[in-house]
């Protein structure tokens, strides 16, 4: 955006380089050394999502019923270990099902995320330009989202039209959407008035281009902020709502989804079907955890170089 | 503050109408709920004639006025499973709910304070590390398969805590029996353990960080600085002068925090069977008992909106800077 | 350092964390009076005329009487009527009362309470919905009652009906008096039940627990603890843990993986019965599943016959249901079946070898047709996984299956409207006592409960001709023709009549039964 012709050079200027960016985030994620390990868990874990169809040793909902609950690197009576970390409760392969599982979880997350992030950011940042009668209602709104306990409206949506990825990610980003559209708010009423802005408006620049070609890019990092702990976010509510039937169906796998599936066994004493999933989701949220911590030190110029 | 408090007690009021609203369209958007209150094996008159029986067969804009306006004269409707008021139903589950979230607020600040400022204080040592790792932790683990964990590990093989169930304070207390209760209190705090960090683990963590966070912000302020330059000692600044302003990001999160603790209830109840109005209003709606469902909504935002007007208040006390408008 | 000081706070709290939790290593386990059940689900209300749930028939079997009781063994026996006599026509039943029955709050119970009990679940002003009203008082084509004196009480319906099959719906109704019901408001009646049964009702907090004590003086039945206590605990594993723990003393569905854990735990055992719960996939008929994808092969007695093949029914029981179990060869529950049909193997080559000659054969991709099976969550034993087996087996001889799981409650939204299909997994409640209490589910093409549509017209016309045969030899006759009908030209692929599983604690002499009633006055110490 910043190589286009640009009818802001003041906005121009106050935005650094991006190579320098990059860079200096580069620098800044080597020499802390639990985000880099972070972004080494999710690019693993984004890489098996990406070429899920392509790891699987097997087809994930291929059911064998007689081989169910097989333990890890369970060896049949040839030697050969057929499923690497067993086999849940309907003889399907655990390790297939956690990478197709990768694959659902993580875009459920990422389009619940984009869902309430543009929702949330396009009114915020409206609700902030705009400000009187606009703003008055975009915030009531809000409001009655808030005052509206999400796990209730979750619960009544999904109950209503049945569970469902497509149902399940509007559901999630309707619940965020009022932290992007607060933050959004507060950060263009600052910018409203700064002389980059100004300087847009005096030559003749609409509402709408200023709105997106100079407040937004001014707003966005600490939405982005927000945004990679609430993917996490996202992930735990999935699982909590298959714990309540509501998630997507049983023939889809999903880390929460396989993690319910499984809670029968860990009293039964088989350990595996519930640990598994359980590990990636702790591993990959604590992952997006880390690492929007470093983002936010990162992009929050008061905290940096702490 | 007196005109403050008007304006926003007059906005609640919309709010509670939008969130009605909002509820009663989306449990109806599922179709005719009739079918919730006939046998498997009912007869199509006798669907027909519950449908009449039930108002169902009346237009939704018309269901919903009556609603309305029996939300103006207080009251919410009866029960259609239980024929009893559903206010009152939802009610006398409340207590046991507010114990619940109030017990995991209190075990998620009363924790996260301390060890937030400590691994702040100790800044990159070791103990700031395992800190912020085990709060790391905290915030990764679904409360179903926690509170799972705990009732095998803590209730079955470690026989330290009761498995589920429910002892009440806040019940004999509104009946004023107060021996009551204060002889069932170390009971109830008993069974309170297990589902209370279920639902408080994870906003433990989260405040955890958030006091380490805005320590280290408020430490290196001028102000601070300047206290320690004039020679005070180290637990007086620290008390003093960076305690009272960390607090502040943690009082305006309170608010938004027991709406969120709200939600973890539905979770852990079920899993303690703990008879709040968590699993109350989950089983109301899988039921269509929209009643129940709306009295519960009603309950719940006005809860949520009255604790978010005291903390705006008490925020306001807090930091002179604010004025209330 | 202050940091020190923190971190001894921290310590002190932790330590009198301890101390508060210290004192629980002796458990409140139930003494040698009380008896605790734990049931996954609360009761709606407690009102007898309003039965919604098998929660709540549980405690209505407690607190009150009915005229006659359906044992575990399918035998009804005299409760608290003695006898009854049937009028010529069959139309009219008149029962005679035990002499100097109260009900709890000490009303005497005399003819004109049962009649009181009929005609209040039916009072369309009540308006009460369930067991009593919708189906069992309907399904006897219910008219009206008299009271022919102090102890004689007539049952006035409108056609003659098998005797067992009568009897045993008129049990379902529970007998409450008159004039302590009548000064009830339909609210109060639904929170206070004054009952005429062994146990009397004390306390009800919801979704916690229900508290009855034994009547004293009850002769008609046993009373053998003082009180039980039904408590609601909703998760499975929460219920098991109790159980094990030795806080609870009987829980019901349990989940067929945790069998082993329990039997294990030296504390309490599984009990496995063979249910009457019908478990079936039907095959829908309905004109509005034309265009979906499979309908038109399914139409074909020979494609339906064929699928029955394709269903390793033994296999699915053993590994998802925990038990063995005996394929269903009818929709009737043993003893009451037809003895002469065998049910279908699983033959998968045979399954096969039909679809080919029905015209069916597998396409280059493997596939003979697809088509999709619903099937519901959380209602049946382990539902879910079951409906994914069938899907999975039936994909296995060439009919790619998708299936569709449903959360419960929106799965019997589609149930009654018969908007299921074109293949969908269902559990419908059975009775030992009589075979045309299984059958009445195809009572009619248009019937409510014949969620498949099925049209066939030997069996309905059959089915009309009982109401004129008294003769019980001749109408095992026709039952038996009928099934024969039912298992040629099935509308329901067979699985198997559903097991339940009930934990016991070892401390308990107690039986289960088939048709998931928890009669539980009986149990004793060992």
């Amino acid at each position: 955006m910043a190589q286009a012709v640009t009818p802001f050079p003041v906005a121009a200027q106050l935005k650094p380089p991006e190579q320098a960016i990059w860079k200096r985030a580069m620098f800044s994620l080597i020499r802390a050394k639990w985000p880099l390990l972070a972004l080494g868990i999710l690019g693993v874990v984004v890489v098996m999502a990406l070429f899920a169809q392509q790891i699987v040793p097997r087809d994930p909902n291929r059911q064998v019923l007689v081989e169910r609950l097989l333990e890890p690197f369970h060896r049949d009576e040839n030697g050969t270990m057929q499923y690497l970390l067993g086999t849940d409760g309907l003889g399907r392969d655990l390790w297939s099902r956690i990478i197709y599982g990768a694959q659902i979880s993580l875009a459920v997350g990422l389009m619940a995320v984009a869902v309430g992030g543009l929702m949330g950011t396009t009114l915020g940042i409206i609700a902030g330009y705009r400000g009187g009668w606009v703003d008055d209602t975009i915030m009531r709104i809000a409001d009655i989202q808030l005052a509206f306990p999400f796990i209730l409206l979750a619960i009544m949506v999904l109950v209503v039209l049945g569970p469902g990825v497509w149902n399940l990610v509007p559901v999630l980003g309707i619940g965020q959407w009022v932290t992007y559209a607060r933050i959004a708010r507060g950060q263009t009423i600052s910018q409203r008035e700064k002389e980059y802005v100004e300087a847009a408006r005096s030559m003749g620049a609409g509402d709408w281009r200023i709105m997106l070609r100079a407040i937004l890019p001014n707003v966005i990092a600490p939405l982005i902020v927000i945004a990679s702990f609430n993917v996490a976010s996202a992930i735990l509510a999935e699982a909590s709502l298959s714990f309540l039937g509501l998630g997507v169906p049983p023939t889809v796998p999903t880390w929460g989804g396989i993690l319910n599936e499984s809670r029968d066994q860990i009293l039964a004493g088989k350990w595996w079907p519930a640990f598994f999933p359980g590990l990636a989701i702790m591993l990959t949220v604590l992952s997006l955890n880390i690492l929007g911590d470093w983002l936010r030190d990162f992009l929050d110029p008061r905290l940096r170089g702490r | 503050m007196g005109q403050y408090i008007v304006r926003r007690l007059l906005q609640s009021v919309i709010v509670i109408m939008g969130v009605t609203l909002l509820s009663f369209l989306t449990l109806h958007l599922a179709g005719d709920p009739t079918y919730f209150y006939v046998s498997e094996r009912a007869s199509e008159e006798e669907i027909i004639a519950t449908r009449i029986k039930l108002g169902f067969d009346k237009p939704l804009p018309e269901q919903y006025l009556n609603f309305v306006g029996g939300l103006l004269r207080g009251d919410l409707g009866t029960s259609i499973r239980s024929r009893k008021p559903a206010i009152e139903l939802v009610m006398e589950r409340l207590p046991a709910t507010l114990e619940l979230t109030f017990f995991a607020m209190f075990i998620s600040i009363s924790v996260a304070i301390p060890i937030g400022i400590i691994a702040a204080i100790r800044r990159g040592t070791a103990a700031d590390g395992g800190i912020m790792l085990m709060a790391m932790f905290g915030q990764s683990m679904p409360s179903f398969w926690l509170g799972i964990m705990l009732i095998i590990f803590v209730g079955l093989q470690l026989r330290l805590l009761p498995i589920s169930g429910h002892v009440p304070i806040i019940q004999p207390l509104t009946e004023g029996n107060f021996n009551e209760a204060l002889a069932n209190l170390p009971s109830a705090i008993r069974f309170l353990i297990m589902p209370g960090i279920t639902i408080g683990l994870f906003s433990l963590s989260r405040n955890a960080r958030l006091v380490r966070s805005s320590m280290l912000e408020v430490l290196s302020q001028d102000y601070v600085v300047t206290a320690r330059s004039k020679g005070l000692s180290e637990r007086a600044v620290i008390m003093r002068h960076a305690f009272r302003n960390a607090l502040i990001p943690i009082v305006t999160m309170l608010g938004l925090e027991f709406g969120f603790l709200l939600s973890g209830v539905v979770v852990t109840e079920t899993v303690f069977s703990w008879p709040g109005v968590g699993r109350l209003v989950t089983n109301a709606i899988t039921q269509r008992d929209i009643p129940v469902v709306q009295a519960a909504v009603v309950v719940f935002s006005a809860m949520f909106i009255f604790i978010n007007l005291l903390v705006d208040i008490i925020y306001a006390q807090l930091d002179p800077r604010i004025r209330l408008r | 350092m202050n940091a020190k000081r923190l971190q001894l706070a921290v310590l002190l709290s932790a330590l009198a964390v301890l101390v508060t939790v210290m004192p629980v290593f002796a458990q409140q386990m139930p003494d040698e009076n009380t008896l605790i059940i734990g049931q996954s689900v609360d009761v709606g209300a407690l009102d007898p005329a309003s039965v919604n749930s098998r929660a709540e028939a549980n405690i209505f079997f407690h607190v009150f009487g009915t005229l006659f009781e359906i044992g575990d063994d399918g035998v009804l026996r005299p409760y608290l009527a003695t006898e009854y006599s049937i009028s010529e026509d069959g139309k009219e039943w008149t029962f005679t009362l035990n002499e100097g029955l109260t009900c709890h709050d000490g009303e005497a119970l005399t003819a004109e309470d049962v009649a009181y009990s009929f005609e209040r679940a039916m009072d369309p002003a009540n308006a009460f919905t369930g067991n009593t009203a919708g189906f069992a008082l309907p399904a006897i084509g219910y008219q009206g009652m008299r009271v022919d004196g102090d102890l004689q009480v007539t049952v006035i319906t409108d056609r003659y009906q098998t005797p067992n099959l009568r009897l045993a719906l008129i049990s379902e109704v529970y007998i409450h008096c008159k004039d302590s019901y009548s000064a009830l408001s339909l609210e109060e009646a639904g929170q206070n039940p004054i009952g005429s049964g062994p146990y009397r009702f004390v306390e009800w907090v919801p979704d916690d627990y229900i508290r009855l004590e034994a009547v004293e003086g009850y002769t008609l039945r046993p009373t053998n603890f003082q009180t039980q206590i039904w408590r609601v605990i909703p998760e499975a594993s929460t219920r098991v843990a109790e159980l094990i723990a030795g806080n609870v003393d009987v829980i019901a569905n349990v989940p067929p993986d945790q069998i082993e854990a329990i039997n294990a735990s030296g504390t309490a055992e599984v009990q496995a019965v063979a249910g009457t719960r019908r478990i079936y996939v039907g095959f829908q008929f309905g004109e509005n599943f034309a265009d979906a994808p499979g309908y038109e092969a399914l139409q074909k007695t020979e494609v339906r016959v064929a699928l029955q093949y394709a269903v390793d029914v033994p296999t699915i029981c053993e590994t998802l249901l925990g038990t063995t179990c005996e394929r269903a060869s009818s929709m009737v529950n043993p003893p009451n079946n037809n003895p002469n049909l065998s049910p279908y193997p699983f033959d998968p080559a045979k399954a096969e070898e039909l679809l080919d000659a029905a015209g069916y054969p597998r396409n280059a991709d493997g596939v003979r047709f697809e088509t999709t099976l619903m099937g519901p969550r959380g209602r049946y034993l382990n539902d879910a996984n079951v409906v994914q087996a069938i899907g999975q087996y039936l994909s296995d001889v060439g009919v790619k299956t998708t299936v569709d799981i449903r959360d419960w409650a929106d799965y019997r939204q589609l149930i009654s409207p018969k908007e299921v299909g074109p293949m969908f997994f269902l559990g419908t409640g059975g009775g030992t006592w009589d075979a045309l209490y299984d059958m009445a589910d195809l009572s009619g093409p248009d019937a409510g409960t014949n969620y498949t549509n099925w049209q066939n017209e030997e069996w309905f016309t059959l089915w009309d001709s009982l109401a004129n045969i008294r003769d019980l030899d001749e109408e095992r006759t026709v039952i038996n023709q009928m099934l024969e009908i039912f298992y040629n030209d099935p509308p329901w692929l067979l699985l198997y009549f559903q097991p339940d599983f009930y934990g016991v604690s070892n401390r308990l002499n107690w039986n289960s039964r088939r048709d998931e009633w928890i009669v539980i006055y009986n149990a004793t110490l060992k």
